[in-house]
């Protein structure tokens, strides 16, 4: 009978299409906005993504995100190489420091300093200029995003005309030489990230101790949160795996900001809104199909039967509107994705499946509710005109 | 199919014009206390097979209650109901869903057709019920749509059919299975006098077969003359059967 | 109509919209990739290691030279040209400005010339001419005295006749006596004439000039200390110092840095946190930084036993580290180019325990 349900279900174009567009619309939304959500909310600890090169974080132990870093004395460096099972340790910089553009204006900047010989935690992909020209005096490298920041008026020639290196600015009255763009990931406030050499970066925000993180990683073979354990028992800091600071900088934004109740109000919005315009019409739909399917039991077809072409109904519609709805947001993302300050925001897969999973709910609640009708219906409804 | 064959066949060993439904004292009450409506006051009806009954009556009068009871969509208060053997009140659920669907056609008012299936789809929906592939199913429902002279209609969606059209597509659904019952609920109530006369004289013609019992209910009285016999009703009771009528 | 909405085009489009989200998904979350560092970091050579940092110095240690008097340097004798060069003990690096100086000098020579002039003065006398007066003034007086003698021998004699009265004799007796004693005197004048300048003067005279010579060896001195040279034999290291600068003798600013460089020696620096796992007499590594594939082993040389504030490596002045390190001299095994004196290495140090070496 499953032909007939969806026979049954296509025929009424209006109701069907519109129950595909609501569903759709709840998928949209709520896939839309669970991305946004993951998305910004991982920006929060994207610095700490970025660097993929190494795997562990030595830090103060008294740290509760990642931009909230005391510094560490020099000689820490020297102890977390000491410690066994570290293949090597190097030192890393992370500070805030005041831009002072050609033309007088300011910018907010974060400074990330690299160990100057290894450059470990360097920018992956580059988009203009070498990563050797770090090693240049006065030398930093900006992210996309930023050099967008730093001089917007140039942001919409960039395509034509490329990025200008070798362009100068100070920073704490020292001069900076931008030789680089890369791309990075985009950091939760939208400052622009400079990459530099770790005994420039003191330069630019001198601080008491310059090394506010180690980075180190463990020997082959070994287990990183071992390694990580005996780092905290050998030297008193906190060391973490990047998964383990990446969740903690995280859950420390889930705790401290308003951000996932306004998100988790939109995605309920988006879920409510799928079960009113959903759940609505199709019950609706069912409701008024009633004497069709109470044809269908006066000649013999089982309840049970009836049930399954509901649920086949809802099926089809959920199906059907959570493609188009995920496609949606696909493309949302997509067409976003060129946008700068909306970069690095996409579709996630985590919240695919978990729109699926409303998506069925939805659904669920639909079919329930009007299997309801259907179970209770009085066979001799069908023979009142 | 097989079941429904075997099931024929039981039956067969009854007499061709035995008595396909018996009632007995049925009563039956809507809603409780003050609102409480009685709809049937102690029916007592035999009708017979192979031949066609027609249940007529003023509007109210418990027409649809009593074949609503007869064809097991309902449940009476009060007295016993036994249809072609077979006491509907030991009957539950599925079996009874699966009693109906073997042994009951049905014709209703409103013809009652999937708007989203064809002429011949809807005619096949039965015999698919039953569990006959969808194939086999279409192949007899364009015989029976043949029947009742629709062969040219059968990819025709109902709203493209004239009423008539639409009541004869109704019909060879409701024959498709060879039912022993056969229930007509004002078949030609909602069609001009035509078409009503049309209906009327397939139903004649086709559906009244030996071992068949059709019940008609209708206050059409131009149709009364179809009907070897005439069931009055009135006030939930029957009042008067005319029996050998035509 | 219908049918190929909801049967074909419907869920070609849904199949479709979901291979673009799934494309999507799967584009957008690749793995990351964890690529290697841009340049290898040090790593441990050793199963248990003590990591600290070092800074390489010549076996002389590093020996500062600075000026022993403030000054402008008048004159370089090694340009920062030859800085590398070798150099042999007592060579002249450097001049300070000493116009000053030798002015002094040339005045003090002056005062030991006069110096010396009183001395002779007094060591040539008697002066020769100043004699024959004083032995002619002798030999008057000697002529006076046989004159009046013979005077009074006449009288006395005269007496003796009684001729003349005492009166005479008595007269001519004193002025036999005065010729006497002017002869005494004449002669104790040519006595005193004759022995020349009174010894204690000639010593006054002699301390005088030592004085004076003195000064001047001081001013020569001084005069030597405005040029710097080296101490010992030793590479030049560093050069930090051109005429026409201003120099002082505060401590603390090497204007030339000199060094043995033909046996380098690593200061390595430990944490005091990690002194207890230090073990001394152990092999140790160390890599320049920024390329850590080369390592370069290090032979043990002893242990400062004074535990010193750690200073800051990277020549921060603002940076204050409240901890401190022991630090241990190591030697370089092999003589290979690429290290150079001031230089910061990694340094890995042996900790292995004794089982652990056993194996």
């Amino acid at each position: 009978m499953g032909w007939v349900a969806i026979k049954m279900l296509a025929g009424d174009r209006t109701k069907f299409f519109g129950l595909i567009f609501g569903v759709s619309f709840a998928a949209f939304m709520m896939s839309q906005q669970v991305s946004v959500f993951i998305g910004i909310v991982r920006r929060s600890a994207s610095q700490i993504v970025d660097v993929r090169d190494a795997p562990i974080w030595v830090m103060d132990s008294r740290i509760r995100h990642l931009d909230e870093v005391p510094g560490l004395p020099a000689t820490d460096l020297t102890r977390v190489r000491s410690v066994p099972g570290v293949d090597w340790a190097v030192p890393f910089h992370k500070g805030q420091g005041l831009a002072k553009l050609a033309n007088g204006e300011s910018r907010s900047v974060v400074v990330m300093g690299l160990d100057d010989a290894t450059l470990v935690g360097a920018p992956v992909e580059m988009l203009a200029g070498e990563l050797a020209d770090l090693h240049k005096p006065d030398a930093v490298i900006i992210d996309k995003a930023g050099y967008e920041y730093m001089w917007p008026s140039e942001a919409k020639s960039l395509a034509r005309e490329g990025y200008r290196l070798n362009r100068t600015f100070e920073i704490n009255d020292r001069r900076a030489i931008v030789v680089g763009v890369c791309r990075a990931s985009s950091p939760f406030v939208t400052l622009p990230l400079l990459y530099t050499r770790f005994s420039q970066s003191s330069r630019y925000t001198p601080e008491r101790n310059a090394m506010n993180f180690v980075l180190a990683r463990a020997k082959p073979g070994e287990n990183e949160q071992e390694v990580c354990r005996r780092i905290q028992e050998a030297t008193g800091r906190l060391a973490l795996t990047r998964e383990q600071f990446f969740w903690k900088t995280i859950h420390y934004f889930l705790a401290s900001t308003g951000i996932p109740v306004n998100f988790g109000i939109t995605i309920a919005l988006g879920f409510l809104v799928g079960v009113a315009i959903a759940g609505q019409t199709f019950y609706l739909f069912v409701v008024e199909n009633l004497k069709q399917f109470g044809s269908l039991k006066a000649m013999g077809v089982r309840d049970s039967k009836i049930v399954g072409m509901v649920l086949l109904q809802g099926l089809v519609v959920g199906f059907a509107g959570y493609c188009i709805g995920v496609g949606l947001s696909a493309g949302f993302f997509t067409m976003t994705n060129t946008m700068t300050h909306l970069a690095g925001l996409y579709l996630r897969g985590e919240a695919m499946v978990g729109v699926a999973g409303a998506v069925a709910a939805i659904i669920l609640f639909a079919t329930f509710v009007s299997v309801r009708r259907l179970l209770v219906l009085e066979p001799a409804i069908v023979f009142r005109g | 199919m097989l079941t429904f064959a075997q099931e024929a066949a039981s039956y067969e060993t009854l007499d061709s014009n035995a008595t396909a439904v018996i009632c007995c004292g049925v009563t039956k009450e809507f809603g409780r206390g003050d609102g409480k409506s009685i709809a049937l006051r102690g029916v007592d009806l035999d009708v017979a097979a192979g031949e066609m009954t027609l249940l007529v009556g003023p509007s109210g009068c418990g027409k649809t209650t009593l074949i609503s009871i007869v064809a097991g969509l309902l449940d009476p208060t009060e007295g016993e109901i036994h249809v072609l053997g077979q006491d509907l009140r030991v009957l539950k659920g599925h079996k009874l869903v699966d009693f109906r669907g073997a042994n009951l056609g049905f014709v209703f008012q409103q013809y009652n057709l999937l708007p989203a299936l064809s002429a011949v789809e809807n005619a096949a929906i039965p015999l698919i019920a039953l569990g006959i592939k969808r194939r086999e199913a279409i192949e007899r429902a364009g015989e029976l749509l043949n029947a009742v002279g629709l062969g040219s209609k059968l990819k025709a969606m109902p709203s493209q059919l004239s009423g008539g059209q639409q009541q004869r597509v109704a019909i060879a659904r409701a024959l498709g299975h060879e039912p022993k019952l056969l229930v007509c609920d004002e078949p030609t109530a909602a069609l001009d006098a035509e078409s009503g006369r049309v209906a009327m004289e397939l139903l004649r013609k086709v559906a009244v077969q030996p071992g068949r019992a059709v019940i008609v209910v209708t206050h059409d009285n131009r149709i009364f003359d179809y009907g070897q016999t005439i069931v009055h009703m009135s006030d939930g009771r029957v009042v008067e059967v005319e029996r050998g009528n035509a | 109509m219908s049918i190929p909405v909801t049967r074909i085009v419907l869920p070609t489009v849904a199949v479709m919209m979901l291979g673009f989200a799934v494309n999507h998904v799967a584009s957008e979350s690749r793995v990351e990739t964890e690529p290697p560092p841009p340049a290898t970091p040090p790593r441990a050579p050793f199963g248990l290691s003590v990591a600290a940092t070092g800074i390489v110095e010549a076996r002389s240690e590093n020996i500062a030279i600075g000026s022993a008097l403030p000054g402008i340097v008048a004159e370089v004798y090694v340009s920062s040209d030859r800085v590398g060069s070798r150099v042999a003990a007592g060579m002249p690096l450097f001049r300070v400005d000493d116009r000053h100086l030798k002015a002094q000098l040339a005045a003090h020579r002056a005062t030991l010339r006069a110096q010396q002039a009183q001395l002779a003065k007094l060591e040539a006398m008697p002066r020769r001419e100043e004699v024959p007066p004083i032995e002619a003034k002798v030999r008057a007086a000697e002529s006076d005295l046989v004159l009046t003698s013979d005077a009074l021998k006449r009288e006395l004699s005269l007496r003796n006749r009684q001729v003349n009265t005492e009166e005479n004799v008595v007269q001519r007796t004193t002025s036999r006596d005065g010729a006497l004693h002017r002869l005494e005197q004449a002669r104790a004048e040519l006595a005193l004439l004759r022995a020349g300048a009174w010894n204690a003067d000639i010593e006054v005279a002699r301390a005088n000039v030592a004085q004076a010579q003195s000064v001047v060896d001081q001013d020569l001195v001084e005069i030597d200390r405005a040029i710097v040279r080296a101490p010992v034999d030793g590479d030049l290291l560093k050069v930090d110092v051109r005429p026409g600068e201003a120099v002082s003798t505060a401590p603390g600013k090497a204007l030339v840095m000199l060094g043995d460089l033909k046996q380098l020696r690593i200061r390595v620096e430990i944490d005091e946190e990690d002194i207890p796992r230090f073990r001394a007499n152990r092999a140790a590594r160390a890599c320049s930084r920024g390329d850590a594939s080369q390592t370069r082993s290090l032979r043990f040389v002893r242990v400062e036993p004074y535990v010193v504030p750690k200073r800051s490596l990277a020549g921060e002045t603002t940076e204050r580290v409240d901890t401190r390190v022991l630090q241990v001299i190591y030697e370089f095994e092999d003589i290979r180019g690429g290290v150079h004196v001031g230089q910061q290495m990694d340094v890995y140090l042996d900790a292995s325990t004794e089982s652990q070496i056993s194996e």
